[in-house]
Order: structure tokens, then C-alpha cells, then sequence
């Protein structure tokens, strides 16, 4: 199977440039992360509107803070943990308390986007912790297009705004064009009711041939993308539950906080059915390519597949 | 010119205020607060550009107080400025109060930032700079921090930021009372010399007399002339100046006066008038 590679550090410095063509309000904030989503373009057009501060995440997060508080809309790229982790509280106390437009694109999401670089640059835990913090939206889109749509789609959503890209060696998944569909889910392929697989980000492609498997062992499975995952399109996820009953969530981040963890929590409380829930149960990465490292870390199509099995097998058990 | 002797009775009265708002509420920073009052009292009434009747003025200078502990001096003197009543100072750190225990924009009006947890000040006032010189605005941002706050890394990052990018219209005032929470700023965290960093990250330097305001005055002009650097003021003040009974005991950092405090607090601070 041919694969085709949308970059999404490249859609995300895209989507900027949409949108800068487009209003005088937007910033972009480089902890010497320029670079790193190929940003040259987008500095040689509007150099008074790339604010370089070196390397230093914190007080990155807090220009931030003063740049929103001042009506411009700054967009911060580096890499996630060094936004979600490092300047947490920053993010936290002086952009989610008080409200403020600053938009926050956290690069190596995941065991795919961090890949060879190791743990200290794969970040598995981002959208858990955001998930904990009122009033953030946070959105993990499939490829470099979806990015692109994303960014533009997002920049007007009260509040802030974290999007999840990767390594810049994403596989294309949506056709170009496509729209984000943001605060909603989108259900990408509908061989059945018999279980629901809830994804998000780089793992769609695997989830959907794992579809295809199930359906060539006689079960229909219906392929949900949650690229929104904070607010949750709750009624559209359980509307799916409404007719599976059960579902697996595949991510690619720590089982604890993040996509399962919201559809469990939904589930406990107002749509009964049995879950299984595929990602990092509890545990680090490690080096190695992107494949191999969902392959190795429980995220293989035939994980999803029997992933998919024992949800149903839990349903049948009532 | 400056009427000194109003912008002396202007920080007196927000010492009254701070001692009302402690003893009133039962809680809150007495002495960290009275170090900054005459800091706050000639920014908030001579120096700033500002106008209580247009909160959100966008030519307006801004002003950042790091150290947000010390809210109840900021809150007095927006509220003497004609932001709010008077009468709501009294409200402090109760539920529903506009003026929660730490500064908190989008509830109080006339507060530029939202600070409390120490470090963040700088990096919030060098975000308001760089968004006045992407608008080609010629307002000038104020950010307050304390001395024991130069502990967090934040501050030498926003220290070094600021210097790269010569974003001169940051002006950072260091309340220089030596102490921190747990005792002398000497024992605990060792800043000193102060004046020496923030001149090697490539910031104009000041130390002046932080209870004088006319030498407060005068180094807030200077920093307004200087057009290629960042300043800072260092501020060398006295924690709890202004009432004989909490200088020099550090327990003042956080304490509640009793009804015999308070009353000496205020003949010792004179007449409401």
C-alpha cells in the first residue's frame, strides 16, 4: 500500500499563513522553534509578527499571556511536553484563567510523533493534562491538511486552543480540503453496528484497516474520529454507543486522561457499554520508528481487531 | 511637576486601606504590600497614562504586579483612582468578591494582568511591550516584582528576552525589602548583587530609595528616556514601612491584625481625610 506523507508542522505553518494573509492580528511565538514547522515563509512575509525568544517555554507562554491580554492572537509551537509540561502552569494560571485567545501547537504527540528521539521528546500525557484544565479546547487533527483546517477552523474558538501535530512525517488521511470538523465527531467509515472504534491523530489509518479486517471476519465496525477531544461532541459519541453498545478508543497517549478515559467517563455516567481502551496502559516509550512503536505499544491493526472482539465479547457478557 | 506631598497622602491612604482590607477580611499580605505602597502610589497617580474612565483603553501604560500577594495596595489605589468604590475593598477574598485574593483580570477593573503564583510578571509585562511595538502603540508597561521572586528561573528568561529584543518600553521595578516569606532574602535565596545581572542581560539600571517618591519619580522619567534597552528599577524599600510595629518582624508577611493592632495601625497612620 502506498503511503502518502502530509507533514503536519507543514500544515500547521500553512494554516498560520491562511490566516495571516487574512487578518493583521495574528503572532507567531518562536522558542527557537521556528525551524522546527519550517516556518521560513511565513517569517520572510511578516517579520514584525514572529516574536523569536529563544529557548524558553515559560516566559514564552507568558508573552503569550500579555500579547492576548493586548487583543493580538499569538500562536506558540515547540514540542508538546515543553508547553503542556514545562509551562503547564503557565498555561494554566495566566492563559486558561483569565481567558485568553493564545493558541498552543505542541509538536511529537504521541509514541508517533516522537518516535526515534525517545521519551524526553515523545509526549504521550499532553491531552490528559489539558483535559484536566477548564476552558481549553483541545484538538488532535489527523494529518498536515486537517492541521491546516484545524488552525483556521480554531481561530476564533473562545479561550485557548491546543493542537496536537507530530513529527512532520504524518501519512495523509483525509483528502485535501477536507473540513475539520471542529466540536464534532466524524464517522469515517460505517461497516456496522457491532462495535464502535474511537480514534484521533496518526493512529485513523490503522483503525480503519483494522475495520476492513473485522468486516472480512463478519463484523461491523463503525469508525468514529473524536479529533475534538476537549469539549467532547458528547451526543454524537453516544449516539454511536446508542446502536454498538460497546467501543474501543485508540490513542496514541496514555490510556489515563486522555480520549478513553473521556469516553469511559461518559459511558459510567450516562451511556452504558463496554469499552476497551488501546494506547499506553501506564508505561513510557522508547525509541524506534513510528509504525513499529504503535506495533510494539498495543496500538497494531491486529490489536485494534481483537480490541474490537473483546469489546463485543464484554457486551454479549452484559 | 509633581505634588509630592499628595502622591505621600495618596500612599498613605492605601496603607489605611491595606490595614481596613486585613483587618476587615481576616486575611491577606500586610507587610509586603506597605513596602510597595509608595512604589504603586506614584505610578497609579503621577506616572502612568491612564484613565479610570476607559479601563480598556488601548493607549494606555500597563501595569503588572508580579509579586500579587501584595493585591490589597493595587487594589486601594484603583479604587481611590475611581475604578470601583471604595466601599469594595472591604470585599476582599470573600466568595463572589470582584477582588479575589490574587489579582485576577477579568474581575476587577483597571487590573491589567492576572499574577499571584512569583516569576510570571516580567514575561507577562514583555508580551504587553512587544504587542505595543507590533501595534506602533507608545505606551509603556510597569511590572512590579519582588526581591525573593528572583529565585524563579521565569524572571531570567524574561531578564534575557527582554534585553535580546531591547524592548524598551518595559520598565520592571524590584520592591527591595529583603525579605521573603520564610526570612531575609540573604538566608533564603541569595540575590544579591541584584543590580549586576540585570546588567548583564542588557537592562538600563537604577537603585533608588523605594520609599522616596520623587526619587521613585525621577527614575521612572529616566527609564521613559532611555530608547535602546529595558529598565530596571531597584527599589530598596522596607517591608511593613509605614507602621513601627511590623518593621523589622517578618511575621507581617501574612498576619491578620487584632482589634489593638488595628487601632494603633490607624492612629499611627493618620486621619481618613
Amino acid at each position: 500500500m502506498s503511503v502518502t506523507i502530509d507533514s503536519t508542522r507543514v500544515g500547521f505553518r500553512d494554516g498560520l499563513i491562511d490566516l495571516a494573509e487574512k487578518r493583521d492580528d495574528i503572532v507567531f511565538v518562536s522558542t527557537d522553534s521556528l525551524k522546527v514547522v519550517k516556518g521560513e515563509p511565513f517569517l520572510e512575509r511578516w517579520p514584525e509578527r514572529v516574536l523569536e525568544l529563544g529557548i524558553s517555554e515559560q516566559n514564552g507562554v507568558g508573552v503569550c499571556a500579555g500579547l492576548a491580554s493586548s487583543g493580538l492572537t499569538p500562536y506558540i509551537c515547540t514540542y508538546a511536553g515543553f508547553l503542556t509540561m514545562r509551562a503547564c502552569e503557565q498555561m494554566r494560571t495566566f492563559v486558561g484563567y483569565p481567558g485568553l485567545k493564545v493558541r498552543f501547537v505542541g509538536a511529537n504527540g504521541g509514541l508517533y510523533g516522537g518516535n526515534r528521539e525517545g521519551v524526553s521528546h515523545q509526549f504521550i500525557e499532553d491531552i490528559g493534562l489539558l483535559r484536566t484544565i477548564p476552558g481549553f479546547t483541545v484538538l488532535c487533527p489527523a494529518d498536515g491538511d486537517q492541521v491546516r483546517q484545524a488552525i483556521v477552523a480554531s481561530v476564533d474558538v473562545d479561550g485557548p486552543v491546543y493542537i496536537r501535530i507530530g513529527s512532520g512525517k504524518e501519512e495523509k488521511v483525509f483528502p485535501t480540503g477536507t473540513p475539520f470538523p471542529l466540536g464534532k465527531v466524524r464517522i469515517m467509515d460505517e461497516y456496522g453496528d457491532d462495535v464502535a472504534l474511537f480514534a484521533n491523530g496518526f493512529v485513523l489509518n490503522r483503525v480503519s484497516e483494522a475495520a476492513r479486517i473485522l468486516n472480512e471476519r463478519g463484523i461491523g465496525a463503525t469508525v468514529v474520529e473524536v479529533g475534538t477531544v476537549k469539549p467532547l461532541d458528547t451526543e454524537g459519541i453516544k449516539a454511536v454507543l446508542a446502536k454498538t453498545g460497546c467501543g474501543v478508543s485508540i490513542e496514541d497517549h496514555t490510556v489515563i486522561g486522555g480520549l478513553g478515559s473521556a469516553i469511559a467517563e461518559l459511558i459510567a455516567e450516562e451511556s452504558p457499554a463496554s469499552l476497551v481502551r488501546l494506547g499506553l496502559q501506564d508505561t513510557y516509550g522508547e525509541s524506534g520508528f513510528p509504525d513499529e512503536l504503535l506495533d510494539e505499544y498495543g496500538m497494531s491493526v491486529n490489536d485494534i481487531a481483537s480490541g474490537a472482539e473483546r469489546a463485543i465479547h464484554k457486551k454479549k457478557q452484559g | 511637576m509633581a505634588d509630592i506631598a499628595y502622591l505621600e497622602d495618596c500612599a498613605r491612604h492605601i496603607r489605611r486601606d491595606v490595614v481596613e482590607m486585613v483587618y476587615r477580611t481576616g486575611d491577606g499580605h500586610p507587610s509586603p504590600s506597605f513596602s510597595v505602597a509608595d512604589i504603586i502610589a506614584a505610578l497609579y497617580f503621577h506616572c502612568m497614562r491612564i484613565d479610570p474612565d476607559r479601563p480598556n483603553w488601548e493607549d494606555r501604560d500597563r501595569f503588572v504586579l508580579s509579586k500579587g500577594h501584595a493585591c490589597p495596595a493595587l487594589y486601594s489605589a484603583l479604587a481611590r483612582k475611581g475604578y470601583y468604590s471604595v466601599d469594595e475593598l472591604t470585599t476582599l477574598r470573600y466568595l463572589h468578591t470582584n477582588l479575589q485574593g490574587h489579582p485576577y483580570q477579568p474581575k476587577t477593573v483597571g487590573l491589567d494582568a492576572t499574577t499571584g503564583s512569583l516569576g510570571n510578571g516580567v514575561s507577562i509585562g514583555l508580551g504587553m511591550a512587544l504587542a505595543g511595538r507590533i501595534h506602533h502603540k507608545d505606551y509603556r508597561v510597569y511590572v512590579v516584582t519582588g526581591d525573593g521572586e528572583l529565585g524563579e528561573g521565569l524572571i531570567w528568561e524574561a531578564a534575557m528576552g527582554a534585553g535580546h529584543l531591547k524592548v524598551s518600553n518595559l520598565t520592571v521595578i524590584i520592591d527591595n525589602n529583603n525579605y521573603q516569606s520564610g526570612g531575609t532574602v540573604e538566608e533564603i535565596s541569595g540575590p544579591y548583587p541584584i543590580a549586576e545581572k540585570w546588567a548583564a542581560f542588557g537592562w538600563d539600571t537604577q537603585t533608588v530609595d523605594g520609599h522616596d517618591i520623587s526619587k521613585i519619580i525621577e527614575a521612572v522619567e529616566h527609564a521613559r528616556r532611555v530608547e535602546d534597552r529595558p529598565s530596571v528599577i531597584i527599589a530598596k524599600t522596607t517591608k511593613g514601612q509605614g507602621l513601627s510595629f511590623m518593621v523589622g518582624d517578618n511575621s507581617w508577611h501574612k498576619r491578620v491584625y487584632t482589634d489593638e493592632e488595628y487601632t494603633q495601625a490607624m492612629m499611627e497612620l493618620g486621619g481618613a481625610t
